[in-house]
């Protein structure tokens, strides 16, 4: 049987260590391989490609550039291969993030990247929050709906389509905190961070979807 | 709706968990790896561990403690102690902490902060903060307490604040060790005047302690002895908690 060839791409966008550990466990005895992405690469040889990002939108976009990376990616996604976006590995997915200057996202999810608003709010959103299910898909069980998983996020995605949208938590206000289009999914929470639940999602996505 | 974190911490040498005053009548609460293993299990919302006797000879142990314990648990691992230069904290990152906190560095040279918050991001940036009152000031103080500095304790949380500090870990030296409780007026004054959510450290002794420490406004209550004695489970504390209406994660 021919193994799936799972991409792990390391954006040097915080530590992949977590997530890592967490894809190893996961396909342990399965016919899976992982392979970390860190420089160009052959997007035709991966079945999934997971993202994960910290920081700044506009640092991980950079990075890929840089790295050359962020041409195959693209070119996989415009494809609507098998992805998941984590915290920024999402948010890039969309056309413009501002964070500190305005930058051009992968443009795959209609939408953009903005700081929460209020003033009142403690911001980074950081700790626990639940999330609330829109509709059903392999990845997210019923199980998992107003579950806790771990957050720490200054900015959000705004004006996406409502299609787009499996999950949704509040912070102040409304907000996406699982898109998916096609077959790219984008998480803004830590899977890899959120014990049990987190780690099923992982599983899910790698099995599943 | 976002809950409240219970944080236990740990305060490590080499890759022990350890429980002394001032350094002296150091006693040894057990293994760094396998009491985090077991908080992560039981509903830690985070760890913390601090290196309290961050010599050269003992930090390679540490770091490699820190390693093994990321393996092991799957909830954001704050790490610090000893951090003195950009280069302790890139180490810790790559030794898989989530976060890194700042102390006596950042007093001495609050550029650290800044130049920590824009390498690695604000989200993974802690200043730990120790507070103590002297004649009817805050003001911060360095060492484990033992020096005070001319910093007002406020003027600092809000310059931690504006260099890029993701989080405040707030101990106040005044209730430290002594089991009566967080020091909620500090706590207070430092929550109505900073917007970056604060971790309540120092003093915890009993399940009103906890519900106290959330009405300061700290998103994150941190404890150690009552968790290391094994007086209370971490579910214990979170359902004292919830029954006192703070949203918490069971």
């Amino acid at each position: 049987m021919k193994q799936k060839v799972i991409g792990l791409i390391d954006g040097q966008s915080g530590n992949i260590g977590s997530i890592n550990k967490a894809i190893k466990e996961i396909i342990k005895g399965r016919p899976y391989q992982l392979k970390i992405i860190r420089g160009e690469f052959d997007y035709s040889l991966f079945n999934k490609i997971i993202l994960p990002g910290q920081g700044a939108y506009t640092t991980l976009i950079s990075n890929l550039k840089k790295l050359k990376i962020y041409k195959p990616l693209k070119t996989y996604l415009e494809n609507n291969c098998s992805y998941l976006g984590i915290c920024v590995g999402m948010q890039i997915l969309s056309d413009h993030g501002y964070e500190e200057k305005t930058t051009r996202g992968l443009g795959i999810i209609a939408g953009e990247i903005k700081k929460f608003k209020s003033k009142k709010l403690i911001i980074p959103h950081m700790g626990w929050n639940s999330i609330r299910l829109n509709k059903e898909d392999p990845i997210i069980t019923n199980n998992f709906d107003n579950k806790d998983f771990y957050f720490v996020h200054s900015y959000i995605f705004q004006n996406i389509k409502k299609s787009n949208v499996l999950a949704n938590t509040h912070y102040g206000k409304k907000f996406p905190s699982i898109v998916k289009k096609g077959n790219i999914y984008g998480v803004q929470f830590h899977p890899e961070k959120s014990h049990k639940y987190g780690l099923n999602l992982i599983k899910n996505y790698i099995l599943k979807s | 709706m976002l809950k409240t974190r219970i944080i236990p911490c740990l305060d490590v040498i080499k890759n022990k968990v350890v429980k002394g005053v001032n350094f002296k009548n150091i006693k040894v609460m057990g293994n760094a790896v396998e009491m985090a293993r077991y908080y992560s299990l039981s509903g830690a919302d985070e760890l913390c561990m601090l290196d309290i006797n961050a010599s050269y000879q003992n930090r390679k142990t540490f770091i490699k403690t820190v390693e093994a314990i990321a393996k092991v648990i799957n909830i954001p691992l704050t790490v610090g102690g000893g951090v003195s230069v950009l280069s302790d904290i890139t180490d810790l990152l790559n030794a898989g902490a989530d976060k890194v906190s700042i102390n006596s560095a950042a007093v001495k040279n609050p550029k650290l902060i800044r130049q920590a918050s824009l390498k690695h991001g604000s989200q993974c940036i802690v200043v730990a903060i120790d507070g103590k009152r002297h004649e009817n000031k805050m003001k911060v103080v360095v060492k484990g307490g033992r020096e005070m500095t001319k910093k007002e304790l406020i003027v600092w949380a809000k310059q931690v604040q504006s260099l890029g500090a993701g989080e405040i870990l707030m101990t106040s030296m005044d209730t430290d060790g002594v089991q009566n409780g967080f020091d909620s007026s500090m706590l207070k004054k430092v929550t109505s005047n900073v917007s970056i959510p604060v971790i309540a450290s120092g003093g915890v002794g009993n399940l009103e302690h906890f519900y106290l420490g959330h009405l300061t406004k700290s998103t994150g209550l941190l404890a150690a002895s009552v968790f290391h004695s094994g007086k209370y489970k971490i579910q214990s504390v979170k359902k004292y908690l919830k029954k006192k209406g703070v949203p918490v994660r069971l």
